[in-house]
């Protein structure tokens, strides 16, 4: 097979959204901005995540590609992940805040507490490697050990080490 | 539920999705994304494995240079042979685009796929791919630890089709020189690997080294690979060296200065021709591990490579570094 065979990706011409990534969508919508807002803990900037993974999954991937699945989970922790750390280096006031929109509490007071604990732990979920770090959203969004391997590209009998590792190295920062 | 549970928890988001989907079906016709309805060829592992690109990018530096040569041209000249040498030939984007590919001559039937996988350790490295890995005594500064990946010891069945042949040809409006009745039906039994690599990213580095839809080409690559593996093996149940290589060098496509070079090596069933794309890489001979190597560095300064045979085992090193850097971590591995 040539080089640009192999590399070559055949958009349709036509406008409109095929019926098979629109399936793909309502399939797994929630489940990628369940794991992004894991990350952010933000509803809106995990939308906003969700959207951007979708776009980027559709531009280069067929709908019905086998690995849609994974490759979203996957797209969905690392990019919201980028997020996290974007909004890390802009300040520990912008990260609050983002959080402080998402902690539904009527008490002021409780809420604030709530951002603040919220950002705390999201700083140190942005401290760890990113391979660490993603592990544990995807894990804490629920996914299985088989989903998580076929997400990242792990071997599944690694999955339960490498998750210790990264809690560990979690608690760590958390009490850093 | 678990501490890190506790501390991970969000309130559940409501989601509308059909909403979500009207938003997307805007941005999709207001930008006009064209979708992908289908691929050249099999996907790649989803994409955001870092290994994977760690493994791409040791291929670069020839780990298994029959792979390297995505024409299938070094595939199919470096047939019967079990290599001991190591030999740099220049090759040139045109001899890339003119040589018709493997698949052109032949089917490629798996009897063990490739599979790379992730390993938490060097230990586990070394249990896995049966090799002693070696270790780099000396890192620069600024390289992080390693991850570690596997790749299978792998074995596939080529078998050459005089048909298949023709109808490679017949496509691209060109004619072949008829298959010898010899080549016709004949096998080549492949064996490759096991391999390992380690990959080093950049310890100052924090921003997201796998992001799927980072917008730099660049972020995720390593900064160093430290690579080794057993070199490819093919056995013929008839067909030679020599036959293949007369056959396959009188192919259209195939530059004379490129002929030229392959026929110049004294035993090509026991050398591993290194592809040097010369428009973008020069290489030279240094000494690595007391050996004979080759070291490769790409026309920018950017990056350096070299790669080495020593006891059976094939080992390449490379990375954004200098070659002073490059042979000082190549000649540390212990």
């Amino acid at each position: 097979m040539e080089v640009a065979d192999r590399l070559r990706l055949t958009a349709s011409p036509g406008p409109g959204i095929p019926p098979a990534f629109e399936a793909l969508f309502r399939r797994e919508y929630a489940r990628v901005v369940a794991i992004a807002h894991r990350v952010v803990a933000d509803a809106d900037e995990a939308e906003d995540v969700a959207q951007d993974v979708f776009v980027s999954f559709y531009r280069k991937h067929p709908a019905d590609a086998h690995y849609a699945a994974p490759w979203l989970y996957a797209a969905a922790a690392h990019s919201a992940l980028n997020v996290l750390r974007s909004r890390e280096r802009r300040g520990t006031r912008d990260a609050v805040e983002a959080i402080r929109r998402d902690a539904q509490t009527p008490d002021p007071a409780q809420a604030a507490e709530t951002a603040e604990t919220r950002s705390e732990v999201r700083a140190a979920l942005a401290r760890l490697p990113d391979r660490s770090a993603a592990l544990l959203a995807l894990r804490y969004s629920g996914l299985s050990y088989e989903e998580i391997a076929a997400a990242l590209g792990l071997r599944q009998s690694s999955i339960g080490t490498l998750l210790r590792r990264a809690e560990d190295a979690f608690r760590r920062e958390v009490t850093t | 539920m678990s501490d890190i549970e506790d501390m991970l928890s969000v309130t559940e988001p409501k989601v509308d999705t059909e909403r979500a989907l009207a938003r997307l079906r805007a941005r999709v016709e207001g930008e006009h994304i064209a979708p992908v309805t289908r691929s050249g060829s099999a996907p790649r592992r989803i994409g955001v494995n870092i290994w994977l690109r760690g493994l791409a990018a040791a291929a670069t530096v020839a780990l298994v240079a029959t792979l390297l040569t995505v024409s299938g041209l070094a595939e199919t000249i470096l047939t019967i042979f079990e290599p001991k040498l190591l030999v740099a030939v220049p090759i040139t984007v045109t001899d890339l685009n003119g040589a018709a590919s493997f698949g052109a001559y032949g089917t490629l039937t798996w009897t063990e796929q490739p599979k790379p996988y992730d390993v938490p350790d060097v230990r586990t490295a070394a249990h896995d791919s049966g090799m002693t890995v070696l270790v780099p005594g000396n890192l620069p500064a600024g390289v992080g630890a390693p991850h570690y990946g596997v790749m299978n010891k792998t074995t596939a069945t080529y078998t050459f089709s005089a048909d298949k042949t023709r109808q490679a040809a017949a496509a691209l409006q060109r004619t072949p020189p008829p298959m010898p009745a010899n080549i016709d039906g004949s096998k080549l039994f492949i064996t490759g690997g096991p391999a390992v690599v380690a990959y080093y990213s950049d310890s100052t580095n924090t921003t997201g080294a796998t992001g799927a839809t980072g917008a730099s080409p660049f972020a995720g690559m390593p900064t160093l690979i430290v690579a080794q593996g057993r070199p490819p093996v093919v056995q013929s149940d008839g067909v030679t060296v020599e036959q293949l290589q007369s056959y396959l060098l009188a192919q259209p496509g195939i530059s004379p200065q490129l002929a030229a070079q392959i026929r110049a090596i004294k035993d090509p069933s026991s050398t591993l021709p290194v592809p040097i794309p010369v428009d973008m890489a020069t290489s030279k001979k240094v000494t690595v591990q007391g050996v004979e190597g080759i070291f490769v560095g790409d026309s920018t300064g950017l990056g350096s490579a070299v790669i080495w045979q020593k006891d059976g085992i094939v080992y390449g090193v490379a990375g954004t570094l200098t070659e002073q850097q490059v042979l000082a971590v190549a000649n540390s591995l212990h």
